[in-house]
């Protein structure tokens, strides 16, 4: 059970920190603006796409990673311990 | 051992010296002429000339494996209970190897709780300073903060406000709602409003200056003393409540149907709401909490 939160926990921490410098770089036009959640501009070149791709990658990465090991699994392992419960 | 002394009676008192010395055929001969203190190498019973000191075991028994039988990480992993059952095996290894290097040592022995700053302390604090010092550099050099044109002495910002850290020193001296007109005084206040404000922080900085003498015991969770982690989590509302009073025109501009005269009265009644839940639940959850706790303290340092 440790083992499991401590995964989510990582890839909460890893993920989010990776999307947090590409969308302050890329979601961030001022200080003052809005901050992390601005429209992107268009991309001008190939490096551009990849780090849109990677932000958006890791702003989901970090929303369904914690989800699958914090609630998923534990909830498939629970209601595969009840079937086979009932099944004895 | 009772078979061997029967076969060895008819043989010579020289044949069994010489025997002892030199045997290369295995035999069984030899085991009559070994004495009790000889070193056992074969695990079997200890034996019972051992002083009563050998008693005490102070490396965690059986239940710590010995150095060259360490579990594998694929042992380790089918454990179901990972991470206390690898707690406890650290320190009782910790344990153990302290008590080595304090039997080859000569220092005085005393009573100390706890362990040595050098390694187990210092490892850990430099790898937790290592990380947050990498993660400063990290972040620092990636998302450097902008340089903003300097400050114009000449204009008013519209919002003014302080650092953060002293908001709720700006919330008290929004109070003026609380400076009742009282009968008493014939329908007088008992300061002006900015007086009263600045009068206000008297008893929040005296509650600050008593937290050192509430509550000195030995309860480490708040599970132990439901009362005193109500009166922190008063304590902690309050501080927010009060935070958000200094930014209360903002608030009411933005959300709808709040008021600033709402939120006067939720900043003092949400502490009270938050302490009566937190000493409900913690009472509540008090004694299984409490029985769980003192089974693994007991499984890690078992009673004489």
């Amino acid at each position: 059970m440790a083992d499991e939160f401590v995964k989510g926990f990582g890839i909460l921490s890893g993920a989010g920190l990776i999307w947090m410098i590409l969308a302050g770089w890329y979601r961030t036009p001022s200080f003052g603006g809005k901050q992390l959640t601005a429209e992107v501009s268009p991309a001008s070149n190939i490096y551009e796409q990849m780090a849109y791709l990677i932000m958006d990658a890791m702003f989901w990465f970090m929303i369904l990673g914690p989800l699958t090991f914090w609630v998923l699994i534990p909830l498939g392992r629970q209601l595969y311990a009840g079937y086979q419960a009932r099944g004895q | 051992m009772n078979e061997n002394t029967n076969t060895n009676d008819d043989r010579t008192a020289a044949e069994t010296a010489e025997e002892a010395e030199l045997r290369t055929d295995g035999g069984e001969a030899s085991e009559t002429s070994r004495s009790s203190s000889e070193l056992r190498t074969d695990g079997g019973e200890p034996s019972d000339e051992r002083g009563p000191s050998s008693e005490l075991r102070t490396d965690g028994g059986a239940i710590t494996p010995a150095d060259d039988d360490s579990p594998s990480f694929r042992e380790r992993k089918e454990r179901t209970d990972g991470l206390s059952r690898l707690t406890y095996e650290y320190f009782e290894r910790s344990r153990r190897e302290d008590q080595v290097l304090r039997d080859d040592s000569d220092y005085v022995e005393r009573d100390v709780l706890g362990f040595p700053a050098w390694p187990h302390e210092m490892i850990r604090n430099l790898s937790i300073t290592s990380f947050f010092v990498g993660v400063i550099l990290f972040v620092s050099a990636t998302m450097p903060p902008p340089l903003e044109a300097p400050a114009n002495p000449t204009s008013t910002p519209a919002v003014i406000l302080p650092d953060w850290y002293l908001y709720w020193s700006f919330g008290i001296l929004k109070t003026q709602a609380l400076n009742l007109e009282l009968a008493v005084l014939g329908g007088q206040t008992i300061a002006t409003d900015r007086t009263f404000a600045v009068l206000l922080h008297g008893p929040i900085i005296v509650m600050l200056f008593l937290v050192p003498f509430l509550n000195k015991g030995s309860a480490r969770r708040p599970v132990e003393q439901p009362f005193w982690s109500a009166v922190g989590v008063f304590g902690v509302i309050l501080s927010f409540t009060l935070s958000l009073l200094a930014i209360k025109n903002l608030m009411a501009a933005r959300i709808p149907i709040w008021t600033s005269h709402m939120q006067l009265w939720l900043s003092f009644v949400l502490p009270f709401i938050g302490a009566t839940i937190a000493y409900a639940v913690l009472k509540s959850m008090r004694e299984g909490y409490m029985y769980d706790l003192n089974r693994r303290y007991y499984r890690l340092r078992p009673p004489r």
